[in-house]
């Protein structure tokens, strides 16, 4: 899960690694102040995303509109047919260049979380988080769509 | 491509095997610094501590040393000094610790951030200011103490029976605008450290905060 985190909010291995021992140091730190009360996948969420999303690190390098080299590398033995390839690369430079909070939403969204589960690990209600995700999802949709257009 | 249908590939993401990290990986990690901003401000707060240690020990040794004990008061404010900087750096470095809540949900760890930070900088702005007027305070009463006004025939000294340069409304001219001054520049330079952060993390709760009806 840190290395999907990781992956998902920085841009260079060098970041990542960077990240991943951010995180590794802050679990360490919280673990004798875990009581029990939240689930262990939440606790460990709250800290994934709380250290990715609001710790003040040097400006990563944004990816470019569409960088099609973003697939993480576990899946880049992966094929798939030619058109669907292609959609996935532009699914994934989307996600990228979206918000922190709404990378956020769209990874606990793809690791098939409840709202309720949300809710715990971001403090939204559930009420704005599904509102959020609807607007999310059709903002994604505009923009591989217009990279698609704009590809073809 | 919807983002539905990404699940699948999230999942295929789960099954493929994750690089494993041995204990020893693990260890050394842990032992590395933490490049955290608040793991950052601790160290440089320590960094402070070390160096005032580093000057004011030699000074007040220096004072209860030499001149046969005569100075030894200039080592006592300074120990005076040094008792009123702990005071300060125990409270910085409490705010610091208050700002480390990486367990609670996202929205209240951002909303405690704000709040530490904003704290931290009143008070470092405000702690920074005061110590201006405090030292020159100090320093005017050593130098009222250890070098009483000599007879003078100025015409400043046969009016109010002190030197221009010990008068007390000297010292107050000077200080009103070393103080304004120095309280500018803090606030300059706090803004100039830490003001990029804030202005990021109060974006970032407004976006989590954005109410839909």
């Amino acid at each position: 899960m840190l290395y999907k985190v990781c992956r998902l909010y920085c841009f260079s291995d060098t970041d990542r690694q960077d990240l991943f021992q951010e995180m590794v140091i802050q679990l360490w730190k919280s673990w004798p102040h875990f009581r029990g009360e939240s689930k262990f996948s939440t606790w460990l969420y709250r800290i994934a995303l709380n250290t990715a999303i609001s710790d003040l690190r040097k400006q990563r390098r944004r990816p470019s509109p569409i960088d099609v080299n973003e697939i993480p590398a576990p899946l880049q033995h992966v094929t798939w047919p030619g058109e669907e390839d292609q959609q996935l690369q532009q699914l994934y430079a989307a996600i990228n260049r979206l918000s922190e909070i709404e990378k956020a939403l769209v990874m606990l969204y793809l690791e098939d979380k409840t709202y309720e589960e949300m809710e715990d690990i971001l403090g939204i209600n559930q009420n704005n988080l599904r509102v959020k995700m609807n607007r999310i999802k059709e903002k994604l949709r505009k923009m591989t769509k217009e990279a698609t257009y704009g590809v073809r | 491509m919807e983002l539905d249908s990404l699940k699948y590939v999230w999942r295929t993401l789960e099954s493929a095997p994750a690089p494993e990290k041995s204990r020893e990986q693990i260890s050394a990690l842990l032992r590395k610094r933490s490049g955290s901003a608040v793991a950052r401000m601790q160290r440089n707060l320590r960094g402070e501590l070390i160096l005032i240690l580093a000057t004011y020990t030699p000074t007040i040794l220096f004072y209860f040393l030499e001149f046969d004990g005569k100075l030894s008061g200039i080592s006592w404010a300074f120990i005076l000094l040094l008792a009123i900087l702990a005071v300060y750096f125990h409270r910085k470095n409490k705010l610091l610790r208050a700002m480390q809540c990486a367990e609670h949900t996202l929205r209240s760890s951002l909303q405690q951030q704000i709040h530490t930070l904003k704290k931290y900088i009143r008070f470092y702005v405000q702690a920074g200011t005061i110590m201006i007027p405090i030292m020159t305070i100090f320093t005017w009463l050593i130098i009222r103490w250890k070098f009483p006004p000599a007879p003078g025939a100025d015409l400043f000294y046969q009016i109010s029976g002190s030197p221009w340069w010990q008068h007390p409304l000297t010292w107050i001219a000077l200080l009103i605008p070393v103080t304004a001054g120095i309280y500018f520049v803090n606030l300059w330079y706090v803004n100039r450290l830490y003001g990029q952060h804030i202005r990021k993390l109060q974006e970032l709760l407004r976006e989590m905060e954005e109410e839909f009806s």
